[in-house]
This record gives structure tokens, C-alpha cells and sequence, in this order.
């Protein structure tokens, strides 16, 4: 960890430093506008789009053996590249619609948009991190601004609450994983992943190295949700402002699970640590099991649309895990997980873009009586919310259908994970039941009267976005499947 | 010189007084608080363990979470405020409009 910072490994990790210099660009072009409200948005889309042309020239720049940075503090390879134009284009999205949902619902977007960026460059540094340290300044970076974005709306107390919520639980969960780094610290003298592998390998059996395993593995299981702490989600998802919620949905969902893949693949990936009882393999079969089973379970059952989103999210998650589980026993198949988490962005993304584009001011529309006769008076986002719905339940021809397909014939080849695939398929087929209730509300029941949605070219161009992004997975899945198995691990 | 069994027993015995204030008590204040307690516990453990391996990484993974719990404190403190704005109100269990 000596010497100077090289030109090299700036250019190589420019896409994070473009996202990061923006958010401080964009406070302080708010901070000398003393108050006025500038509409920041195309302003925090540029930035982004920037960073995503930066994704595009590094991916041939770190070339399919990735850059090691910072001496092993950090690397840049394609599978963080992918996931930084995940996360762009979800952040970009989010932007999209952000601008018009801040002017309805008439808070103030001075900090919003700097927020959102540096929300976006904690996860990009999480994706990145190869130590211990990085991972946790990532988690963190990402997680504060989270909390920020979700009580962002004043004056309605149940985002104030959501975000109490989710802050004490988080900073509960910040604890345990700062008290995990310290223990394998403690254990191994390492926090970079390159060395934690062989210290940890060597001392596999230590009970203070798994309880600081444990503590650290649950910290990124609290913010990608599995299921026993999964308990902020409905309540922290239904209080933010929706635009938040996509975000935290796609792309918080996409960097926790991008950082646990790069932890489980490279540190801990000594046989004693994989299997038998001191391993992570069987804890998390069950893990991902409930998670998708009480996901689904309590998503049958909400009456509020962002609700049901809220946990079909947790049900996702355990479906991600399952990839997860078999990127772990065949250490190089990461595209199907890279592929779902695309594919379950770009629909959630959607599908909350629409909950966004229906409620106004005076009333949020979030009951499934609110949505009802929707397709008489707006046919095409009628159409649009179904194939989201359609794609977030895995029905052909869109992209969930082929993500889910993908992942599960990924797992198949393990004859350990057979039975947790059919409980997957089966939870699939339950999951049709909630994600057709929208779609039969909008086309089969009579509404009250006519909706007034939020009809601005911003939420139309991100609605649109979000739709040819879930059928062009579905349909044309060979490009992105193409990266996706490009984007593998530095060695 | 104490042994770093006893560093750690009391940097655990301090984390699990933390974790034990923010599941008994309601008070957010007092909860934000025991979220120091159990933050600084984890600086002690990383302390006593850099002493022991006589190298600097752990102390200065030490100030990094001091200026974490710092910015975290900062967030919380607003939320907190935000929250007694619209309700008036600092006790966890009257803060419950959603989770109907």
C-alpha cells in the first residue's frame, strides 16, 4: 500500500470519480443559487450519461483481466463495469423521472440530485472494493445518502418515519459489520481481499473468524433484504418518494448483491469456508429459500401497490441469491446473476416509474381500486405497467422470462441445488397471482372516475426507456448476455 | 500490559450493551446513542487487535469509523428531527403510521 496514485488507475476508475466529482458539482451549483430552484436534473443526466461513455472506454481499457488499484484496495474489472452501467442507467432513470415527481409533489430539489449521485458512487465504490475498508466507505457513502433521499420528502410523515426505519436498522446493521471487519482483522491481520483469501483459508475453523464472517455477510444480507432482515423493506419502500424507491429496488439491490458475489468469490472461497458446518453454502440455501417463499407469501396479501412491490423485491432477492449460491459452487458463472439483476432493474424500474406516474399530488393511487379502468383512458401505459408485471413475474417474451430461465439452468447443473430450483419455479407460478392484479384491475374492472396522471415528457421518456429495455432483454437478450459473460472477476 | 482477550471480552460486552439499548429503548435519542456505543466497541476490538499485531491498519481503520459514526450521527440527528417536526414526538412506539 506504498507509492503514488498512478495516472492509470484514475483513467481506470474514472466512471466512479466522474459520478462523485458531479455530486459535488451539482451542490455547489445549488449552494450559489442561494435558494432558487434550478431544476438540476438535465444537469445530474449528464454527469451520468459521462460516466457511462467513461464504463464504455474503460471496459476495453482494463481489458478481460481487470486493473488492480490502489495496491489491491480497489480493481477494476468488467464484472464492476457492468454493474457501474447498471447502476448508471438505473440512476439515469431514476433522473428521468425525478424532476417532474419533485415539481408535483413540490419539494425542493436542491441536495436531491447531489444526493442521488453520491448514493450512486457509494455503490459504484462497493462494486469496485476489494477490501474490507473500500467495501465499508461504499456501504456507507451509499447508505447515508440513501437515508437522505428517502425522508427527502418533507412535510409527509410517513417518509420522515420510512427513513427512521430504515436509518436505525441500517445503522444497527453498519455496526455489525464494522464490529465483523474488525474481528477478521483480528483473526487474519487482513482487510484486502487478496490477503483475507489465504489468511482465512489457513484459519478456517476459528469461531471469531465465522462470527466476523456472519457479521459482515449479514450487513450486505440487510441491504440486499434475505430474508430475516427483510423487516425495513415494505416500510422504508412505501414511505420514500417512489423515484427512490426504483432506486433503491434496482440498483442498492444490484451493488449489494455485486459486492457479496466479489466477497464470496474471492475471500471466502477456501473449501472449509464453503462447505460443511463451518461453511456459508447450506446457511444460505435456507436463506434462499424463506426469502423467496415469505417474499412471495406476503406479497400476495398487500393492498397497496408499492407494498406488493415492496416484497415481490424480497422475493427477487432470494431468486438472486439461488444465482448467487451457484456462483459460488462453479466460481466463474456470474452472468446469469448479472443478467437477472438487468433484467429485475429494468422492470422494477418500470413498474414503480408507473406507480410514480399515476399519483399526483392530492392523492398517491396506490390501491388496487385507484388503478382500476386505467386502460380505457391510457391504453399504452396500461400496456407498459403489464409486460413490467409480466417480466417481474418471468413470463415470455420479456426479458424476467429469460433472466429466470437463464439463472435456473444455470443452477440445474448442481444436483445439490435441484430442490431449491423447483421451490423457485414454484414460487414463480405463485408470484403470477399478485403480479396479474394490477393488470386485472386496469383491463377487466370499471373505474370511478378518470385519472389524472402525472403526463410529463420526463416520465414518458423514462417509462419508454424502461420498456424497451425489458423487451429487448426478452427478445434480443444476445448483446447484453454477450457482456454479461465477458464480465468476469480480475484474477 | 492487559491481554487482548479482555480487550476483546470488553469491546463484546460493550457492543452487546449497545445492541441491547436499541432494542429496549424507545427513546430515538437514546437509541442513536447505544448505535455510538456498539460503533466505538467495534474501534476498541480494532485497537487492541492492531496492538497485538503491531502494525497501524487497524488504528487507522479506527479513525475512519470515528468519522463514519460522526457523518452517520449527523444523518440520524436529521431524521430525527424531521420525524419530531411532523409528529412531535421522540419515542419510537408513537411512530407508527405505516406497518398497518
Amino acid at each position: 500500500m506504498t507509492g503514488g496514485v498512478g495516472m492509470g488507475e484514475l483513467q481506470a476508475l474514472a466512471p466512479l470519480l466522474v459520478v462523485t466529482g458531479w455530486a459535488a458539482l451539482l451542490l455547489l451549483v445549488s449552494a450559489l443559487a442561494g435558494g432558487r430552484s434550478l431544476r438540476l436534473g438535465p444537469l445530474a443526466l449528464c454527469g451520468l450519461l459521462l460516466a457511462l461513455a467513461a464504463v464504455v472506454w474503460d471496459w476495453r481499457l482494463v481489458g478481460a483481466g481487470g486493473q488492480v488499484l490502489f495496491g489491491g484496495l480497489a480493481v477494476s474489472d468488467r464484472f464492476a463495469l457492468f454493474l457501474d452501467a447498471l447502476l448508471l442507467l438505473a440512476g439515469s432513470l431514476t433522473v428521468l423521472i425525478s424532476g417532474a415527481y419533485l415539481d408535483e409533489h413540490g419539494f425542493a430539489d436542491d441536495a436531491y440530485f447531489s444526493l442521488l449521485l453520491l448514493a450512486i458512487s457509494g455503490m459504484m465504490l462497493l462494486v469496485h472494493a476489494t477490501s474490507l475498508v473500500m467495501l465499508l466507505i461504499g456501504l456507507e457513502t451509499m447508505s447515508l445518502a440513501i437515508y437522505a433521499l428517502v425522508a427527502f420528502w418533507v412535510g409527509k410523515a410517513t417518509s420522515a418515519e420510512a427513513a427512521l426505519k430504515y436509518f436505525v436498522m441500517g445503522a444497527v446493521a453498519s455496526a455489525f459489520l464494522v464490529f465483523g471487519v474488525a474481528l477478521i482483522y483480528g483473526v487474519t491481520g487482513a482487510t484486502g481481499y487478496r490477503a483475507l483469501a489465504e489468511a482465512a483459508a489457513q484459519a478456517a475453523g476459528q469461531p471469531l473468524l465465522l462470527l466476523g464472517m456472519v457479521f459482515v455477510l449479514g450487513a450486505l444480507a440487510f441491504k440486499v433484504a434475505i430474508v430475516p432482515l427483510h423487516m425495513w423493506v415494505p416500510d422504508a419502500y412505501e414511505g420514500a418518494p417512489t423515484p427512490v424507491t426504483g432506486l433503491m429496488a434496482s440498483a442498492v439491490k444490484a451493488a449489494g448483491f455485486g459486492a457479496l458475489l466479489r466477497l464470496l468469490a474471492t475471500s471466502f472461497a477456501a473449501d472449509g469456508l464453503v462447505y460443511g458446518s463451518t461453511g456459508w453454502l447450506n446457511p444460505c440455501w435456507t436463506l434462499a429459500a424463506l426469502t423467496m417463499s415469505l417474499g412471495n407469501l406476503a406479497a400476495l396479501r398487500q393492498p397497496s401497490i408499492k407494498r406488493m412491490l415492496a416484497y415481490s423485491s424480497v422475493a427477487h432477492a432470494g431468486y438472486v441469491l439461488l444465482g448467487v449460491i451457484a456462483a459460488g459452487l462453479h466460481p466463474g458463472q456470474l452472468a446469469p446473476v448479472l443478467f437477472y439483476l438487468l433484467s429485475y432493474a429494468a422492470a422494477t424500474l418500470g413498474a414503480l416509474g408507473v406507480v410514480a406516474w399515476i399519483g399526483r399530488r392530492e392523492a398517491e393511487r396506490l390501491t388496487f381500486e385507484d388503478w382500476a379502468g386505467l386502460a380505457r383512458h391510457h391504453p399504452v401505459v396500461a400496456l407498459a405497467m403489464t409486460v413490467f408485471m409480466l417480466s417481474l413475474a418471468g413470463v415470455p417474451p420479456t426479458g424476467g422470462f429469460f433472466a429466470k430461465f437463464y439463472l435456473f439452468r444455470a443452477a440445474l447443473r448442481d444436483p445439490q441445488l435441484v430442490t431449491l430450483v423447483v421451490i423457485a419455479v414454484l414460487n414463480s407460478v405463485v408470484s403470477v397471482y399478485y403480479y396479474l392484479r394490477p393488470v386485472v384491475a386496469m383491463y377487466f374492472q370499471d373505474g370511478v372516475a378518470q385519472p389524472q396522471p402525472l403526463a410529463r415528457p420526463g416520465v414518458y421518456a423514462m417509462l419508454g426507456l424502461a420498456l424497451a429495455l425489458v423487451l429487448l432483454l426478452g427478445l434480443l437478450p444476445g448483446v447484453p448476455l454477450d457482456w454479461a459473460l465477458h464480465a468476469q472477476l480480475a484474477r | 500490559m492487559v491481554p487482548t482477550s479482555q480487550v476483546l471480552g470488553l469491546a463484546a460486552l460493550l457492543f452487546c450493551i449497545g445492541l441491547a439499548g436499541v432494542i429496549v429503548r424507545r427513546n430515538l435519542l437514546i437509541v442513536m446513542m447505544s448505535v455510538e456505543l456498539m460503533l466505538n466497541a467495534a474501534n476498541l476490538a480494532l485497537v487492541g487487535f492492531a496492538r497485538v499485531r503491531g502494525d497501524l491498519e487497524g488504528q487507522g481503520l479506527a479513525f475512519l469509523i470515528v468519522a463514519l459514526a460522526a457523518a452517520e450521527a449527523a444523518v440520524g440527528l436529521a431524521i430525527v428531527v424531521s420525524v419530531f417536526r411532523s409528529r412531535r414526538t421522540v419515542y419510537a412506539d408513537e411512530v407508527t403510521l405505516l406497518r398497518r
